[in-house]
């Protein structure tokens, strides 16, 4: 029997880029917060290493023998046998997957709330992709603008505005939707490549610009500013430069003494009572079985996560799953199209240090920044260049048919070249279909006897496809522009499992279409809230973190200013 | 690589006993010097022979085995990567058996020019794809590692080095950025 805790108000799945974002309006309110974590503290000078192998070989920072063990399972097709998914970058830590996160902090855009009725309206009723499941969000850019603003703030992000009010400065992202005020830093500085890009951008008529990230240009609230050191991607900041939630958000909950922190916590249930409402949740920790009960659970696991232990969490009142009484859990996900279109250079561009967040971005072929009568797609990709290239992988270059792959003539080759490869990330809006969804694997199961989760991708996206394509175009253009001697375009393929994946608990007004209220609580189990990109009906052109977080503050905050209807 | 098991393997109680909850890190790291060999020293003769023609010693500076790459893949396999030690070595010893068949000889008697012939007649299969990216890992590794022996590989790419901190003057184009020679975990590393 699992060992009764003592009540609290607020039950909080999962202390990552979402879970640890909540828990602050809560634990300033007063409210008494029980944020339950799987993994631990990481100690920034004993787990992070400037190192390649510990970062990116082995991923000892960002993966997780729990997150492995339920690694979810993929098939194209409910028919195909669904197959491991491999080894994910999701990490149980304090901070989560925000430890060792890219920090690119984007704010989504206007037309990415509404890109449904937008898309109708500019294009035709014919221009959403066939199949897809695409709804507006229930929210707007401006509904959601003071919240990134709070986060941005809270987090810490640096950038430059491109739209103050609808005041348009082109050192700044000129696309972006309106904003109240400037970023509380300014934008990491270029190097040496990332400038020449801008200057190339510039000569095509295109406006690039330094993008936001929740990393420190300079020193912020006590903490350090970054030291461009190159073991950024898939690392932890040993400096404490990258602003996760673990450095921000989550400590400043703590000192509130109203959030306490129960770490090596695994949650296996959410519970409910015959009414239909949650009571609190089931965890192991130190091989013991507790249940910690709760007024209000908020359930903030990764997006693959959040799905499962809804499916796994069967009651009299929820027997398909909690919350899933309209069939909705696993509904509406999808993961992100990305795409890497890499480029050679005639001479060293020293990209080695930096950051992936120190770059340069594009955003004309993003969204809809263009006009895309008659191309056969709405949406589009951001094209991201960027620096911090590692010795293992700059050896691993392609050798672009100019050089054998081993040998003395090998040796000549990456010894010049080597430092010549430009990476890009290019990020595609992507949208859901009726026939991609998450469900639980009737096969393979963790080590406690439960179902991974299972992703069945369903097949060919045209709209998607079409989209990156045209956008891996224009990164060619971008890079020819800026002297590139060869540049390599990868196949227009969607993810199997993804570090973005979306969907699967929607937001929406509509229950028979969507798991949580435009609020984030659950449509049917009224004190069940849910945080993460799982709510989020599209993806934009960019990482999701930002949006995620600023839905996750807007969640607790409703939670707050409503505690006697939702908590009862 | 991924430990997924059907629910009758292992009960509740196995995995609640089990350091489930700690990061990889901690389980790990203290793996990374293990000094037990995966290797007998026949197979070892027939990595160094391989990657001896993968990264040769030549003008341009030590090549894979004077920077002890074979160190690095030795204490892999019988650490961290030890789920494909089987197949490493199988794949190890069918180079040696093709070697005999085709060129006459075990591979490490074969010429250095014989063992590049082999290594093209190989150069699309798995076994190469692998051995050769475990070379890179060792070859271009921070040489905690056992490779990289006074950073050779980081001086053949040309690679700057981990530096605590970086200054805007170090991220130019074209320039030349004085090498910074020491591991991320020590001076005693690497020499």
């Amino acid at each position: 029997m699992a060992i009764n805790l003592k009540p609290v108000d607020v039950v909080v799945i999962g202390l990552g880029a979402a879970g640890g974002v909540a828990v602050l309006p809560l634990a300033r309110a007063g409210l008494n917060v029980a944020g339950i974590e799987a993994g631990t503290w990481m100690d920034p000078h004993r787990d992070f290493h400037a190192d390649e192998v510990y970062n990116n070989v082995r991923r000892l920072v960002s993966s997780s023998p729990k997150a492995q063990r339920e690694c979810p399972t993929v098939r194209a097709t409910p028919s195909q046998q669904a197959r491991s998914a491999g080894v994910h970058p999701m990490m149980n830590a304090i901070g989560g997957t925000s430890i060792h996160y890219w920090a690119q902090s984007w704010r989504l855009k206007p037309w990415d709330f509404r890109t449904r009725s937008e898309s109708i309206r500019r294009y035709g009723p014919n221009s959403i992709p066939a199949g897809s499941t695409l709804e507006d969000w229930p929210v707007t850019y401006d509904d959601l603008e003071p919240y990134y603003d709070i986060i941005e703030q809270e987090v810490g992000v640096s950038g430059k505005a491109g739209n103050i009010q609808g005041h348009i400065d082109s050192t700044g992202n000129v696309f972006e939707g309106p904003r109240q005020r400037e970023y509380p830093m300014p934008p990491l500085r270029g190097a040496g490549f990332t400038d020449h890009m801008m200057d190339a951008a510039r000569q095509l008529g295109w406006k690039p610009f330094r993008p936001p990230a929740a990393v420190n240009s300079q020193p912020y609230r006590g903490r350090n500013p970054c030291v461009f050191h190159g073991y950024c991607s898939a690392g932890g900041c040993h400096v404490g430069a990258k602003n996760s939630t673990a450095t921000t958000t989550i400590p400043e909950g703590v000192r509130t003494k109203n959030l306490t922190i129960f770490d090596r916590a695994q949650v296996t249930r959410i519970i409910t009572d015959a009414n239909g409402r949650t009571t609190g949740v089931n965890y192991i920790r130190d091989r013991k079985e507790y249940f910690q009960p709760g007024k209000i659970v908020l359930l903030a696991g990764y997006t693959y996560e959040n799905s499962r232990l809804l499916l796994l969490s069967k009651s009299k009142a929820y027997p398909n799953g909690l919350s899933n009484n309209h069939g909705q859990v696993g509904r509406h996900y999808f993961g992100h199209w990305i795409s890497n279109v890499s480029a050679l250079f005639p001479s060293d561009i020293n990209v080695w240090y930096g950051l992936p967040a120190q770059g340069a971005t594009v955003d004309e072929w993003a969204d809809d920044s263009f006009d895309h009568a008659g191309l056969g797609f709405i949406g589009g990709a951001s094209l991201h260049v960027y620096t911090e290239r590692h010795p293992i992988d700059a050896a691993a270059m392609s050798t672009y048919g100019r050089a054998p792959l081993f040998g003395s003539a090998w040796k000549k080759f990456v010894h010049e070249n080597a430092g010549r490869v430009a990476s890009t990330y290019l990020q595609t809006n992507t949208f859901p279909y009726e026939t991609t969804f998450l469900d639980l694997d009737t096969e393979v199961r963790d080590p406690l006897g439960d179902p991974v989760c299972r992703i069945t991708s369903g097949g060919v996206r045209e709209n998607e496809q079409r989209a990156l394509q045209h956008a891996q175009n224009k990164m060619e253009q971008w890079f020819r522009a800026a002297g590139a001697i060869e540049v390599t375009k990868p196949p227009a393929n969607g993810p199997g499992i993804s570090t973005h994946a979306y969907g699967g608990t929607r937001m929406g007004a509509n229950p028979e279409t969507n798991v949580v209220d435009p609020w984030g609580f659950s449509h049917e189990a009224p004190n069940l809230g849910i945080l993460g990109a799982s709510v989020m009906g599209s993806s934009g052109a960019r990482n999701p973190t930002l949006t995620l977080q600023a839905l996750a503050w807007r969640t607790a905050e409703h939670l707050v200013k409503n505690w006697k209807s939702l908590a009862g | 690589m991924i430990d997924r098991m059907k629910s009758s393997d292992v009960s509740r109680r196995e995995l609640i006993q089990s350091a489930a909850f700690v990061p990889l890190a901690a389980l790990l790291s203290s793996a990374q010097q293990t000094p037990q060999a995966a290797l007998t020293p026949s197979q070892m003769k027939t990595l160094v022979a391989f990657i001896d023609r993968l990264i040769p010693s030549d003008e341009l500076g030590p090549g894979a085995v004077a920077s002890g790459v074979q160190i690095y893949i030795d204490r892999v396999l019988a650490g961290p990567n030890a789920s494909e030690k089987d197949t490493f070595i199988q794949g190890l010893e069918a180079v040696d058996a093709y070697a005999k068949r085709a060129h006459g000889a075990p591979l490490a008697e074969l010429s250095a020019e014989k063992r590049d012939q082999v290594l093209n007649e190989m150069i699309d299969s798995p076994f190469f794809n692998r051995a050769r990216r475990l070379t890179l890992e060792g070859m271009f590794s921070d040489p905690y590692y056992g490779g990289n022996k006074n950073f050779a590989g980081w001086d053949l790419i040309r690679y700057p080095g981990p530096r605590p901190a970086v200054a805007a003057e170090d991220q130019a184009m074209n320039v030349d950025i004085k090498p910074y020679r020491v591991s991320a975990y020590g001076s005693k590393y690497g020499h």
